[in-house]
């Protein structure tokens, strides 16, 4: 026993005082074995916790609270309470002791025979005495886990809780503390009197720190919603739009009730922030926000005596925007419809309930206007939303779904080309593509003979169109010049073009004017930016077309404007990748094969300096360095059926490459060439043999090897019901009878023999060749031969 | 070479030489059977095989045999003709000719051809044993077998390269 003790004050002392660390360590291992008890170190430890040095006090308590750490599991009841009163006190010491005398409070905290009303004086002091906000007190409540017993603490807890945060700016903190705020609220402690103090207090954060803050505070909706009010009131552009983001959230989780007070005064300002459109995030936030709070309406529960609080909302949302429909007063229309839609894209049945109010407007208008205005939206509007609706609600009953006859139809083309030409308003324009867009999927017909005409002819003339026929100029007019205007005009027509390409017959008419348009660029009109709008989608149409029309030209004039805008694009490796991807469709990549037929040669309408594409050096062996790898891989992964696309492919480009580099890559392609020969498709044996010959004339060394599986593929092919291929195949073994004799002497014999029959060819031209190639072939180690 | 005296005789036909055979459609559609024709024939003994050798000088070519030879050929009934007039009429190469006509012919020809080659008659003196020579299957045969004479008929029926 004194043995123990004296060890256990050096022990001590070499932890205080010589800042031995393991021995921390030791002591604990003794208190658990044993050896000594808790009591005999708190008065080993005497005279380092009494000592003046706070950081001798400090040691001594971290030495405590580490042995704690370790042995909290064997304390008893009476020691915890003891410890505990200890702490509680320490708790009013010197700052840099406060950490240990947490540590060792979370120690005790997790003690099972913990104290009744423990838990709560240990708050209690921690709220009282310590300045949280440099500890973590996130750390200590997480670890407590009685908490019936906090509950009790009642709301002096959360009294202390709420100062506690108030204030924090340690974003580690506050993160715990939103997380604890998240637990109060969801272990339903009785919040009271403190409620607002606690929303108050989180919120202030928002919305710097949304998504958390945003979580506690959905519990809040009669303190959120006023909140988000007075938010979207505010100057600042970052406040409205993240309010009208946590009302898109809380609408996704509220019910009608907690919304219904608060809509007139939500939708007033949802209204006026979309009206004034100040920015296309307030704007598009406020879209969204709406048709989340009319899906969060669409989906209570109707009792036979409540009110319908959809319909009451709907109805405050169309007598608002409904009229601005009507008026001539362009500004509002947009905004108004754009708002309806939204409120209609919520639902069917909010879709049902716009539709029948607004559709019958606009079209008494529409049909009831007697002249047309510059600026008249009747038509746009109308088709805009009939279509909209039409694409979201395919099953929608459309009050007046067959208003759009076939000379409405042309005359709301008309329109919609009229538009684009003269409608500056960026806005606008974009409106009318879509309509366009949409329009054309349902009636290509008068697209084609009307729109698609008019806007090649704008593309390519000359001169600008004054707006002489209106009598109202607009003021933005001023602002352009004639020849910024000029260009405006046609970028607005590519762009049309390009949304109305939705269909094949569309694509045939469009992607001609377009060809033409590459064609054109650089010459003479040296203000020419390529730089069409939907790229994306034209190049998706093109493609689609080009592989999937039966009519030749079209494809390959889809197919050759692809590759013309493609070249135009910077990043021309999209397309051999998506090139790439069509070869593995069996359907398809015959054709996409061809297409590197296109890329490589010289084709004279396209891809062609001439027509300024971009043709960079050296740009067919990059292409071959590219992409030969992956045809080769493509072609070992193929099942037999489909190996063919990869070989003409591979053929194509080899072909087309400058004969130096067909001689420096042929030797590692020689084998799938090989391949090639034995395989079924013609094509693919004639284009092999074509790359094959002027490689043969000067061969390289990899060919030795490789004479008899070429010699057991080439003359079979001299047969091949396929005149041309019997002639490639002829002149193949023509040049190869000028390899060295010593190569080629073994062959002879069945050479002779096997080009006996070609010289019965039925065609002259075959028999010509063999002529040639076996009269070569019996020189072979002949005298007077080589 | 040309501007020798000549004997008196039909006037062989001279193909022309200048310009190739014009290619007509049907020779290029597959399903239609070209037979073989004179032309054919008398651009075979035209075409040279080309050879390495820069030396030699007696090419059909520079014999000028070009220039006197007249072809008739049957193609259904396996028969062609050739006959050729001597610049000179002692000409020792006269054999030498006829002879590498015949090697040509014969590998260019399909096998089912039955090859006549012979001397313009009345152009050269020993006409009639010539022609016996070129007639004689076996003799030809031996004739190819001897090295020497094979040399000189390949080179005949060489050219140099262009």
């Amino acid at each position: 026993m004194a043995a123990d003790s004296i060890r256990l004050l050096d022990l001590v002392g070499d932890f205080v005082t010589g800042q031995v660390d393991s021995k921390a360590t030791d002591v604990a291992n003794g208190v658990k074995s044993g050896q000594f008890s808790i009591l005999q170190l708190v008065e080993a430890l005497g005279l380092s916790l009494t000592s003046s040095e706070s950081q001798t006090r400090g040691r001594g308590v971290q030495l405590l609270s580490q042995v704690l750490e370790e042995c909290y599991t064997s304390l008893s009841e009476r020691e915890v309470e003891v410890l505990v009163a200890f702490y509680e006190n320490r708790l009013k010491d010197h700052y840099a002791i406060t950490p240990h005398v947490l540590h060792g409070l979370k120690a005790l905290a997790k003690c099972t025979v913990l104290p009744k009303g423990s838990a709560v004086s240990i708050l209690k002091s921690l709220f009282q005495d310590v300045h949280v906000q440099s500890h973590g007190l996130a750390n200590e409540f997480d670890c407590i886990p009685n908490h019936a017993e906090l509950k009790g603490l009642g709301p002096d807890f959360v009294f202390g809780f709420v100062q506690a945060v108030d204030g924090e700016r340690d974003p580690r903190n506050l993160l715990l503390a939103f997380q604890i705020a998240r637990n109060i609220i969801h272990r339903g402690y009785n919040l009271s009197q403190f409620t607002e103090e606690l929303f108050e207090v989180t919120s202030c954060y928002f919305p710097i720190d949304f998504t958390p803050v945003c979580r506690i505070l959905t519990s809040f909706p009669s303190f959120l919603l006023p909140l988000i009010i007075e938010k979207l009131d505010s100057d600042m552009q970052n406040a409205k739009v993240d309010s009208l983001q946590t009302l898109a959230a809380c609408a996704s989780v509220y019910g009608h009730k907690e919304l219904s007070d608060f809509l007139p005064s939500l939708w007033s300002s949802i209204r006026r922030e979309v009206f004034q459109t100040a920015s296309e995030s307030v704007e598009s936030a406020g879209l969204s926000a709406l048709r989340a709070l009319t899906s969060c309406l669409c989906r209570s529960v109707l009792t036979s005596n409540s009110e319908d609080s959809l319909h009451v909302f709907l109805d405050l949302v169309l007598k608002d925007c409904q009229h601005h429909l009507c008026e001539p007063d362009l500004k509002l229309v947009w905004p108004s419809a754009k708002l309806l839609q939204a409120a209609s894209g919520a639902s069917y049945r909010a879709s049902l309930i716009v539709t029948a109010v607004v559709l019958p407007t606009l079209l008494e208008q529409y049909s009831s206007r007697t002249q047309v205005l510059q600026g008249d939206t009747a038509v746009p509007t109308y088709t805009h939303m009939l279509v909209f609706n039409w694409v979201n609600w395919p099953a929608l009953p459309m009050p007046c779904a067959g208003v759009l006859a076939q000379p409405d139809v042309e005359m709301a083309v008309d329109h919609l080309s009229r538009l684009v030409l003269e409608e500056h308003d960026a806005k606008v324009s974009l409106a009318v593509a879509e309509c366009a867009g949409s329009l054309s999927r349902l009636h290509p017909a008068p697209f084609a003979s009307r729109m698609i005409p008019k806007l090649k002819q704008e593309i390519f003339s000359g001169s600008s169109k004054p707006n002489v026929s209106y009598p109202t100029v607009r003021e933005d007019d001023f602002d352009l010049l004639p020849g910024q205007s000029r260009d405006a005009g046609r970028q607005r027509c590519i762009m049309a073009l390009a949304s109305v390409s939705t269909q094949p017959s569309l694509v045939r008419e469009s992607a001609p004017v377009l060809l033409q348009m590459l064609a054109a660029a650089h010459t003479g009109m040296s203000c020419w930016s390529v730089d069409i709008p939907e790229f994306d989608r034209l190049l998706g149409q093109l493609e689609e077309l080009s592989c999937t029309s039966t009519h030749p030209f079209s494809y390959t004039s889809a197919a050759k404007c692809f590759a013309g805008l493609i070249n135009k694009r910077a990043a021309g490796c999209c397309f051999s990748i998506s090139v790439f991807s069509l070869m593995s469709d069996c359907l398809l990549a015959s054709q996409a094969a061809d297409c590197f037929e296109l890329l490589m040669s010289d084709s004279p309408d396209v891809l062609n300096r001439s027509c300024h594409a971009d043709v960079r050096i050296m740009y067919r062996q990059r292409f071959f360095a590219e992409n030969s790898g992956k045809i080769v891989q493509g072609f070992n992964c193929a099942e037999q059926g489909k190996k063919s696309v990869y070989l003409k492919a591979l053929s194509h480009i080899v072909n087309n490459l400058p004969r130096q580099v067909q001689l420096t890559e042929l030797p590692s392609l020689l084998p799938v060439l090989l391949e090639a020969l034995s395989c079924p498709d013609q094509v693919v044996q004639l284009s092999t043999l074509c790359c094959l010959q002027p490689a043969l004339l000067d061969p390289p060394p990899a060919l030795s090897t490789q004479l008899e599986a070429l010699f057991s593929r080439l003359l079979p092919l001299t047969a091949s019901p396929s005149m041309k291929v019997r002639i490639a195949s002829l002149r193949c073994v023509h040049a190869l009878s000028q390899l060295p004799e010593h190569m080629v002497l073994p062959f002879r014999a069945q050479v002779l023999r096997a080009l006996a029959s070609p010289l019965d060819d039925k065609k002259r031209l075959v028999r010509k060749e063999a002529v040639l190639a076996r009269g070569e072939w019996f020189l072979i180690g002949s005298p007077g031969g080589r | 070479m040309s501007g020798g005296a000549r004997l008196e005789n039909a006037n062989p036909l001279i193909f022309q030489r200048t310009g190739e055979r014009l290619l007509t459609a049907s020779e290029e559609d597959e399903d239609v059977a070209d037979p073989i024709d004179d032309r054919e024939i008398f651009d075979i003994l035209l075409t040279p095989n080309y050879s390495y050798d820069p030396e030699h000088p007696l090419s059909l070519e520079e014999l000028n045999v070009v220039e006197q030879v007249r072809v008739k050929v049957n193609d259904e009934e396996s028969t062609v003709s050739v006959e050729f007039t001597p610049t000179i009429p002692h000409c020792s190469m006269a054999t030498l000719i006829g002879l590498s006509v015949k090697v040509k012919l014969l590998r260019s020809l399909p096998a089912r051809f039955k090859i006549d080659v012979h001397i313009t008659p009345g152009t050269h003196v020993s006409e009639d044993a010539v022609n016996k020579q070129l007639a004689d299957k076996e003799r030809v045969a031996a004739a190819l077998e001897n090295s020497q004479l094979l040399e000189v008929v390949n080179q005949c029926l060489s050219t140099r390269p262009a």
